[in-house]
C-alpha cells in the first residue's frame, strides 16, 4: 500500500464514509451538502457532496467570462482486467457517441454551438471529461454530462466503429512510434504484478476482441455518481450552479464500485533489459528506476532529483551528454505522478555514430555522484524556481487550474494538492534529495529498454 | 505603443498569476535565408543563448533557471520571436538578461560548431516523425521553388555552409529597433512594461524594418503524388491540398467558415465521414494556414495501411463534394455559432490577447482581423462561403503527400488518386 505522506487538509475517506452514514440515517437530508472548504492560493476551493455520493468541487474565477467543467471518475486502466485491457481508455471514445436522451452526434454539436471545446483522458488511475464553455453555457455542460453519466447506450454499432478508431489510436501513438512503443515495453517489463504492467490503450487483441456486453458491464460498475468528481472553475454565481447540479445528478442512483484487489508489485531484485529493432536513425535508451507513489514524502526530492539531472541546459546530463560529449541529441526524466508507486523514466536519443553503452557509462558515474553527495544548494534553488514556474503555466486558464483540482482531488483526495506540492518542493533540502538519490538509483531494481536501427528505407 | 527607433509595444496587465510573458518579434524570418544557406536565421537567433556579453552559454542558461525563468526561440517563414516567460518576482533580471543576449552577442566559433552538430542531429530525428515527414513532402511539393517550401531548420548541407560571419549579419540586419515588436502581458503594470520595453529596445542597434521580399506563391499545376517509403508502417500518413488563403483576400473569412464546416471540428464533415461512420482514421481534420502571403490549404488523416487506399478516395470525393456544392445553411449557422462563442478561449489570457496583436503588427494583417472577427463571421452570407470555397480550392491542382510502406501500399495509394501529373517515391531517410 502507498504511504500517503503529503496528507490531505480533509482527508476524504473519513468525510465521505461519514457522510453516507448520515445520508442514510434520514431522508429529509438535504440533497447536497457543503462539506468543507480548501485554501487555493488566495482563493478558495468549496466542496460538495450530493446524497448520491457525487462530489462537487467549485473555484470561482471571474478573469474571463469562461467556465471549465470537469468529470473525474476513479476507473483508469488499472481497474481492468487481463484480457479486457483499454476499456476504461475505450469509455472516453464511447461517452461522446449515442445516449438515450441525444442521437448519435448530438452530444458535440450542442456543445459546439455553445462555443464549447470538449475532449478527454485517461491513465492508469482516472478518466476524465471536460467542457471549456462560454459562462453562460454552463447549464449544458451539467445537461450532457449528468445525462451520459447514466443513459449511455452501447450497443454493436457504437462499439464496432470505435473500435476501428481506436485501432488507429494505438497504431498512431504505440505501433508506429518508436518512443510510444519503447515506453509500452518500459512498463511490461517493469510491472509484472500490478496493472501498470499493461498500456492505457489496451493491447491490440483486446481491442478487437471488446464486446457490448463488457462495455455494459463496464460502464455499469463504474459510471455513477459515486464514482466522480465534478469540478467547476471560472465566472459562474455559486447558487445557480448548485441548483443546475442538485437537479441534474440527484436523481442518479449510486453503484456498489467494487473494491479493487491490491496487487502490489513484487520488490525487483535484478535488473531487466529488453532490445528492439525499429526502423530509427539512431540508439535510444528508455530506463526506468522504481519510484514512489504521487502521495510518497520521496516524490518531491525525486521531482528535484529529475530536474537536477535532466531539466533544462544547465541541468547535469544536459551539460554532460548533449553540451560536453554530444552523445546524445535528445534526453528526458519524468518521475511519474500515479497513486501507485511507478518509474523514475530517463530517455535518450543517441546521435549518430554513438551507443547506448557510452551512454550508460556516463549515466553510471552522474548517478553515482547524486547518489555520493549533496547536490549544490544553487543546483537545488534552480530546480525548484522550474518546478514553480511550471505549476504557475499550469493555472494559466480555467481550464488549467480545474485539471489540477481535479487530478489531485482523485489521486491524493485533495483538491488543493497541487499547492501542497509547492510548499513540499520549497521545503526540501540536499540532504533529502541524495537520501531518494540512493534508495531509488539502484541498479538491480531498474528496467532497460534498449531500441536499434533496422536499416533504412529501399527508396534511399 | 510606438517605441525609440520605430519598435512598437503592446502590453496588457492581469494580475490572476504571478507571471509575465515576453515575446519579441521580427517581421522577417526564414524566407530572408540565402537558398544555398537555408537555416540561418533560424541558427542565428539560437545563438544568441550561447554567449553575451561576459556570460558563457552555461552562464546564460544557468541565469535563466535561477530566475525561474524559460526562454525559447520560435523562427517561421516571416518571423522570428523570442519568446520568455518568468516569475513576476524576477521579470527585472530577466529583462536584463535578454538585453543582454540582443546588445552583444558574442556568437562564439566553438558554440556556433556545436549548433551545428546539434542541428545536425535534430534533422536525423525528425526522420522518427511520421507526420512531420509528410508535412515537409507536402509543403516541398505545394511551394516548389518558393521559399515557403523549404525548411527553417535547413539542411545537412546547408548549415554546414553558415560561417560565424553570417550569423553577425544576420543579427545585425534584423535584430534591430525598426524591425521588432514587443508583447509584455501578465502580472506588471503597463507603466512598467513600458519601461522594460523600453530597456530591452534600447539594446537593441538602430536600423530600418526590414522588407519582405518573398513573392506570392504561383499554383503548382495538376495533381502530384508524393510517397514517403518507411519501412514496418502499421498506417499511413496523408496530407492533401494546395494553396488557400492570404488574410487580405476579401473572401478570407469566408472560406475560414467554410473550412471550419469541412474539417475544422469534432462534427466537421471529415471527421463525421472518417472517423465516425468508418472509423478509418483516429484524427480527420483540414486547416488553413495563414501569413503574410498566401499559405496553404491541407486536410490531414492517418489511416490503417490496409485502409489508406479507400480513405484516400473518400476525401478527395469530399473534397470534391463541398468545391462543388459547398455547405448548407444548416452547417453554416451552426458553425458561425461554435466560431464567435468559442472565441472566448482565444482572448482568456492577457498573453493571447497581447500575441493577436503582435500578429497583426508583424504579419501586418489587416487591423481587425481579430478584433472584428466574430463580427465578420455573423455577417459572412451562405453564397459567400460556397463563392470562397470554389475559387480558392482546386480538385485539380493538388499535392497528396504520403508516408507509408511502398511496397504494400504505394499502388493501391497510386490508384486511388486517380490520374496523377507525377508521381514520386522518396526514401523517409534522404533528407
Amino acid at each position: 500500500m502507498t504511504t500517503r505522506q503529503l496528507k490531505p487538509a480533509t482527508p476524504r475517506a473519513a468525510r465521505r464514509t461519514t457522510q453516507a452514514r448520515t445520508a442514510a440515517k434520514t431522508s429529509a437530508e438535504p440533497a447536497l451538502t457543503h462539506e468543507a472548504s480548501h485554501a487555493f492560493g488566495d482563493a478558495q476551493i468549496d466542496r460538495y457532496r450530493l446524497a448520491n455520493g457525487l462530489t462537487l468541487l467549485l473555484l470561482n474565477d471571474a478573469s474571463a467570462p469562461v467556465v471549465s467543467y470537469s468529470t473525474w471518475y476513479r476507473v483508469g486502466s488499472r481497474h481492468e482486467k487481463p484480457g479486457k485491457t483499454g476499456l476504461a481508455h475505450f469509455f472516453e471514445h464511447l461517452m461522446f457517441n449515442e445516449t438515450e436522451h441525444l442521437e448519435a452526434g448530438e452530444f458535440d454539436r450542442k456543445l459546439e454551438e455553445s462555443g464549447a471545446e470538449s475532449n478527454a483522458a485517461t491513465w492508469f488511475d482516472w478518466t476524465y471529461y471536460y467542457e471549456a464553455l462560454p459562462k453562460e453555457s454552463l447549464g449544458l455542460a451539467v445537461k450532457l454530462e449528468s445525462d451520459r453519466m447514466a443513459h449511455l447506450v452501447l450497443r454493436k454499432p457504437q462499439v464496432e466503429s470505435e473500435r476501428e478508431v481506436v485501432s488507429n489510436e494505438r497504431r498512431f501513438r504505440v505501433d508506429d512510434d518508436v518512443e510510444g512503443a519503447a515506453n509500452e515495453e518500459l512498463y511490461k517489463l517493469a510491472f509484472t504484478k500490478h496493472p501498470y504492467h499493461w498500456p492505457t490503450i489496451g493491447w491490440m487483441k483486446d481491442i478487437e476482441g471488446y464486446t457490448p456486453a463488457d462495455c455494459r458491464a463496464f460502464y455499469k460498475t463504474y459510471y455513477a455518481p459515486n464514482n466522480a468528481t465534478v469540478v467547476v472553475v471560472g465566472d459562474f454565481a455559486k447558487a445557480d450552479v448548485l441548483a443546475k447540479v442538485k437537479r441534474a445528478y440527484a436523481p442518479l442512483a449510486t453503484a456498489k464500485i467494487p473494491t479493487e484487489e491490491t496487487r502490489r508489485e513484487p520488490m525487483q531484485k535484478k535488473e531487466r533489459r529488453l532490445v528492439l529493432k525499429k526502423p530509427t536513425p539512431t540508439e535510444k535508451m528508455l530506463i526506468g528506476y522504481r519510484g514512489p507513489a504521487l502521495g510518497d514524502a520521496d516524490h518531491a526530492p525525486l521531482s528535484l532529483l529529475c530536474e537536477v539531472l535532466f531539466a533544462g541546459r544547465a541541468s547535469r546530463l544536459y551539460k554532460k551528454m548533449v553540451t560536453e560529449l554530444e552523445l546524445v541529441s535528445d534526453l528526458r526524466g519524468w518521475v511519474s505522478t500515479f497513486r501507485d508507486p511507478g518509474l523514475f523514466e530517463m530517455y535518450f536519443t543517441m546521435r549518430e555514430g554513438h551507443t547506448t553503452a557510452e551512454v550508460s557509462s556516463v549515466l553510471e558515474v552522474e548517478l553515482a555522484r547524486v547518489r555520493d553527495e549533496l547536490v549544490s544548494e544553487t543546483e537545488l534553488d534552480r530546480a525548484k524556481a522550474r518546478q514553480e514556474l511550471s505549476t504557475l503555466q499550469g493555472l494559466e486558464t480555467a481550464s488549467g487550474k480545474a485539471e489540477q483540482i481535479g487530478f489531485y482531488e482523485t489521486v491524493l483526495g485533495d483538491p488543493a494538492g497541487v499547492m501542497r506540492r509547492l510548499d513540499a518542493l520549497r521545503a526540501v533540502t540536499a540532504e533529502q534529495v541524495r537520501a531518494v538519490a540512493k534508495s531509488t538509483l539502484v541498479k538491480e531494481s531498474r528496467t532497460v529498454v534498449i531500441v536499434l536501427p533496422n536499416g533504412g528505407s529501399e527508396a534511399s | 505603443m510606438e517605441l525609440e527607433g520605430g519598435a512598437i509595444l503592446f502590453a496588457l496587465e492581469s494580475r490572476t498569476l504571478p507571471i509575465v510573458s515576453i515575446s519579441i518579434s521580427t517581421r522577417s524570418g526564414s524566407t530572408h535565408d540565402p537558398s544555398e544557406k537555408e537555416g540561418l536565421l533560424r541558427t542565428s537567433l539560437r545563438m544568441l543563448r550561447r554567449g553575451a556579453g561576459k556570460l558563457t552559454a552555461a552562464e546564460i542558461e544557468e541565469t535563466i533557471d535561477q530566475l525561474g525563468a524559460e526562454l525559447s526561440i520560435d523562427v517561421g517563414p516571416s518571423t522570428m520571436t523570442i519568446y520568455a516567460q518568468v516569475i513576476a518576482r524576477n521579470v527585472e533580471p530577466m529583462c536584463a538578461l535578454i538585453a543582454t543576449l540582443l546588445s552583444s552577442p558574442t556568437v562564439p566559433q566553438d558554440e556556433l560548431a556545436r549548433l551545428v552538430r546539434e542541428t545536425h542531429a535534430e534533422i536525423m530525428e525528425s526522420r522518427d516523425n511520421d507526420r512531420s515527414l509528410a508535412e515537409r513532402a507536402f509543403r516541398r511539393a505545394v511551394f516548389h521553388g518558393h521559399p515557403y517550401g523549404r525548411s527553417t531548420r535547413g539542411a545537412h548541407a546547408t548549415i554546414d555552409r553558415i560561417k560565424r560571419n553570417d550569423v553577425l549579419s544576420a543579427l545585425r540586419k534584423h535584430l534591430v529597433k525598426g524591425n521588432v515588436a514587443i508583447a509584455i502581458a501578465g502580472d506588471v503594470t503597463v507603466e512598467r512594461a513600458e519601461q522594460l520595453a523600453q530597456k530591452l529596445v534600447g539594446a537593441l542597434p538602430d536600423g530600418a524594418r526590414v522588407k519582405d521580399p518573398t513573392p506570392e506563391p504561383e499554383v503548382k499545376r495538376g495533381k502530384h503524388l508524393v510517397f514517403v517509403d518507411k519501412p514496418e508502417r502499421t498506417q499511413a500518413q496523408v496530407l492533401i491540398g494546395g494553396l488557400g488563403t492570404s488574410a487580405h483576400d476579401e473572401d478570407h473569412t469566408a472560406l475560414a467558415v467554410g473550412n471550419a464546416v469541412f474539417g475544422g471540428t469534432f462534427t466537421a464533415r471529415l471527421m463525421k465521414e472518417v472517423r465516425s461512420k468508418r472509423g478509418w482514421s483516429y484524427g480527420a481534420s483540414s486547416r488553413l494556414g495563414v501569413d503574410r502571403r498566401r499559405q496553404s490549404f491541407a486536410m490531414w488523416t492517418f489511416p490503417k495501411a490496409s485502409d489508406s487506399a479507400p480513405c484516400l478516395g473518400l476525401e478527395l470525393e469530399l473534397l470534391q463534394k463541398w468545391v462543388d456544392g459547398g455547405v448548407t445553411a444548416r452547417e453554416l449557422s451552426s458553425m458561425a455559432k461554435y466560431l464567435v462563442r468559442s472565441y472566448a478561449f482565444d482572448v482568456d489570457t492577457a498573453s493571447k490577447r497581447a500575441h493577436q496583436s503582435l500578429d497583426v503588427e508583424i504579419l501586418g494583417l489587416p487591423e481587425d482581423y481579430y478584433s472584428g472577427y466574430t463580427k465578420r463571421v455573423l455577417s459572412t452570407k451562405l453564397e459567400d462561403v460556397n463563392k470562397a470555397i470554389k475559387r480558392r480550392i482546386s480538385t485539380t491542382d493538388l499535392v497528396i503527400s504520403v508516408v507509408g510502406t511502398a511496397k504494400d501500399t504505394f499502388d493501391a495509394v497510386r490508384d486511388a488518386c486517380g490520374e496523377l501529373t507525377s508521381a514520386s517515391v522518396i526514401g523517409f531517410d534522404a533528407d
